[in-house]
C-alpha cells in the first residue's frame, strides 16, 4: 500500500477525443446525448465536469468506465482504447452501490479478491483501506447500519483498495447534507493525496468543483458539449469560507455561463 | 421483546373472540348442531382422533408429502428461474411455456397426475411440486433478471469474474425474491396437498376431511381445517424467521 506513493512514473492519462454518444430510443429515434467532446485527463490530475442535469455528464463518465458504448471518436487510457469495463478504472456511484449483503470490510475485500492475495493479507489491506477513510471500527457493520456519508466512505475505500489508475466519481456526494459534504471533500482529498489516482469528478455544484479540482470543464445541453474549460491553480486545501480571488472569478464566470445557457435553452 | 409479547396477546385475544362467537352461534340453536359443531365437540373429536393415533399419523403423512413435493418444486424452481433469467436460450425456450402453465391450477392436474403416477405418493408429489415450482420459478426469475444495474457495474469495475459476479452479487441480490417465492410456495404446497389428497388417498389430512364427509362428521372436518390453519401459519412464520436470518439486509 505504502510503496505506491513513491512510484515514480505516473500512469492513468485519459484522452477523450471527439467523443460522440447516442442512444437508441424505444420509438426507433436516436438521441445524441454527447457530441464533440475533447477532454484530456493528465495522469494524477483532478478534473471536474460541471453542467446542468441531463447535459451528458454521466454519459461521458459511463463511457470512460466502459459501461456504455461510444458512437464516435475515441477514449484512450494510457494510449489503450477503452474496450469495456476495466478494473483499472474505478467508479464511485452516487447511490454508493455497496453490496448490502457484505459488511463494510466484506465490500472492500470484494475489490481485493482480484489481486488473489493470501486471506490474511487481503484482510489486512482491507482494514488499512477502511482506516484511510476513518472507518476501521465499523469494519463488520453492514451498509444498512451506516449513514450516507459512511456508506460513501466505505465505497471510496473499496474503490481505492483495488488501486485503479483512474477514478470516476458521478455526483458522489449529491445525496449528502452540506456539512457531511464538506467533511467528505476533505477526506477525499486526503485519500487522493495518498494514491494520486487520475480523477474525473462529475457534479452540478460549482463550489464543489472549484474546491476539489485542478481543471474544470463546463458543459451545456442539446447535445451535451463542453462550452468552457478552466484551470484552478490555487493550492489545496481550499475553503468556501476563505475564498480566493481566483475562486470568485472562476465561480462568477461559470455561474454566468450556466445561467446564460439555461436561459437560452428554456 | 415487549413488542413480541404484545403481538402474541393480540393474536390470543383475536382467537378467543372468534371461539366465543363460534360457540355462541353453535349453541344458539339457529343452526343444526350436526352441521355446525361447538368448539367443545370439535375438541372431543380431536382427542378421539389423537387417541386413535390417526391425528398424528395423518399429520406426519401430509407433512411428508408437502415437504417432499416442496423440496422438489423449490429446487427445480430456483434452478430453472436462474436459467431463464440469465441465459437467453432458456428464456426463449422455456419462458413462454412456463407462463402458459401459470394459470393452470393444481387441482386441474390431479386427474392427469393419477393417470401418470398412479394413486400412490408419486401423484401427490407431482401436484405439489408443480405448484411450488411455478411460484418459486416466477419469483426467482424476476429477482434474478432484475438485479440493479449499479451492482453489476460496480462488481465488474471492481474486477469480479463472471463466476464471482454470479455467486457474490446476482444470487444475493435475488435472494429476497427467492425467499418470497419459497414462502409463497410453502403456502401453495398446502393448498395442492389438500387438492391431491381429496381424491385418491388413504391417509392424510385431506383424506380425513373427505372421509368425514362420508359420515357427515362436521366435528372431524373442523379438526382437519384447524390443523391445516395452524400448520400453515406455523410454516409461514418459520419461513419469515429463516428468511429474515438468511437475507438479514432486507426486512421481509
Ligand atoms: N440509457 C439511456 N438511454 C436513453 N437515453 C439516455 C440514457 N442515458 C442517458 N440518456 C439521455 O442522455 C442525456 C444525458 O444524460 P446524463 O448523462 O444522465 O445527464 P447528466 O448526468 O448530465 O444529468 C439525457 O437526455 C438522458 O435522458
Ligand atoms: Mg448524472
Amino acid at each position: 500500500m505504502d510503496n505506491r506513493t513513491d512510484s515514480a512514473a505516473p500512469s492513468g492519462r485519459v484522452d477523450i477525443e471527439n467523443l460522440a454518444i447516442s442512444f437508441e430510443l424505444p420509438g426507433g429515434d436516436t438521441l445524441e446525448a454527447v457530441s464533440d467532446v475533447d477532454i484530456v485527463l493528465e495522469a494524477g490530475s483532478f478534473t471536474a465536469l460541471i453542467g446542468p442535469s441531463g447535459c451528458g455528464k454521466s454519459t461521458i463518465l459511463n463511457a470512460v468506465a466502459g459501461f456504455v458504448p461510444i458512437s464516435g471518436g475515441q477514449i484512450k487510457i494510457d494510449n489503450e482504447p477503452v474496450s469495456g469495463i476495466n478494473p483499472e478504472v474505478g467508479v464511485v456511484f452516487q447511490q454508493y452501490a455497496l453490496f448490502p449483503w457484505f459488511t463494510a470490510i466484506g465490500n472492500v475485500e470484494f475489490a481485493l479478491k482480484r489481486l488473489q492475495l493470501p486471506r490474511a493479507e487481503r484482510r489486512e489491506r482491507a482494514l488499512a483501506a477502511l482506516r484511510e477513510v476513518g472507518l476501521e471500527d465499523r469494519a463488520s457493520t453492514y451498509p444498512g447500519q451506516l449513514s450516507g456519508g459512511m456508506k460513501q466512505r466505505v465505497a471510496l475505500a473499496r474503490t481505492f483498495a483495488s488501486e485503479p489508475k483512474v477514478l470516476l466519481m458521478d455526483e458522489p456526494f449529491g445525496a449528502l447534507d452540506a456539512q457531511t459534504r464538506i467533511a467528505m471533500h476533505e477526506l477525499l482529498l486526503g485519500v487522493w493525496d495518498l494514491h494520486r489516482t487520475t480523477v474525473l469528478f462529475v457534479t452540478h455544484d460549482v463550489d464543489e468543483a472549484l474546491l476539489l479540482s485542478d481543471r474544470a470543464h463546463i458543459m451545456s445541453t442539446g447535445p451535451g458539449r463542453i462550452i468552457e474549460s478552466l484551470e484552478v491553480t490555487s493550492s489545496r486545501p481550499r475553503k468556501v469560507d476563505e475564498m480566493t480571488e481566483e475562486f470568485l472569478t472562476n465561480r462568477n464566470k461559470i455561474m454566468k455561463l450556466l445561467r446564460h445557457h439555461t436561459v437560452a435553452e428554456s | 421483546m415487549t413488542n413480541q409479547l404484545n403481538q402474541l396477546l393480540k393474536v390470543a385475544a383475536s382467537l378467543t373472540g372468534v371461539v366465543v362467537v363460534w360457540w355462541a352461534v353453535a349453541i344458539s340453536g339457529l343452526i343444526n348442531p350436526l352441521l355446525f359443531p361447538t368448539p367443545y365437540t370439535v375438541l372431543i373429536a380431536a382427542k378421539e382422533l389423537y387417541e386413535d393415533g390417526i391425528l398424528i399419523s395423518d399429520l406426519g403423512i401430509s407433512l411428508a408429502r408437502a415437504s417432499i413435493g416442496f423440496v422438489i418444486g423449490a429446487i427445480l424452481g430456483i434452478s430453472v428461474g436462474i436459467l431463464t433469467a440469465r441465459t437467453r436460450f432458456f428464456a426463449i425456450a422455456l419462458g413462454p411455456f412456463l407462463n402458459l402453465l401459470r394459470p393452470i391450477p393444481a387441482i386441474a392436474l390431479v386427474p392427469i397426475a393419477i393417470v401418470w403416477f398412479g394413486i400412490g405418493e408419486g401423484s401427490k408429489y407431482f401436484v405439489i411440486a408443480y405448484t411450488v415450482f411455478l411460484a418459486v420459478w416466477l419469483n426467482t426469475h424476476h429477482g434474478t433478471a432484475h438485479v440493479a444495474q449499479t451492482y453489476i457495474r460496480a462488481a465488474r469495475s471492481l474486477g469480479a469474474s463472471r463466476l464471482r459476479e454470479f455467486f457474490e452479487v446476482i444470487i444475493p441480490a435475488a435472494a429476497p425474491h427467492i425467499v418470497v417465492g419459497l414462502r409463497l410456495g410453502a403456502a401453495l404446497a398446502f393448498l395442492s396437498l389438500v387438492a391431491a389428497e381429496l381424491s385418491g388417498a388413504s391417509a392424510g389430512i385431506g383424506f380425513r376431511l373427505q372421509d368425514a364427509r362420508d359420515y357427515i362428521r362436521t366435528d372431524r372436518m373442523f379438526v382437519g381445517l384447524i390443523e391445516l390453519g395452524i400448520l400453515g401459519a406455523l410454516l409461514d412464520q418459520f419461513f419469515v424467521y429463516v428468511g429474515n436470518k438468511l437475507v438479514h439486509w432486507e426486512q421481509l
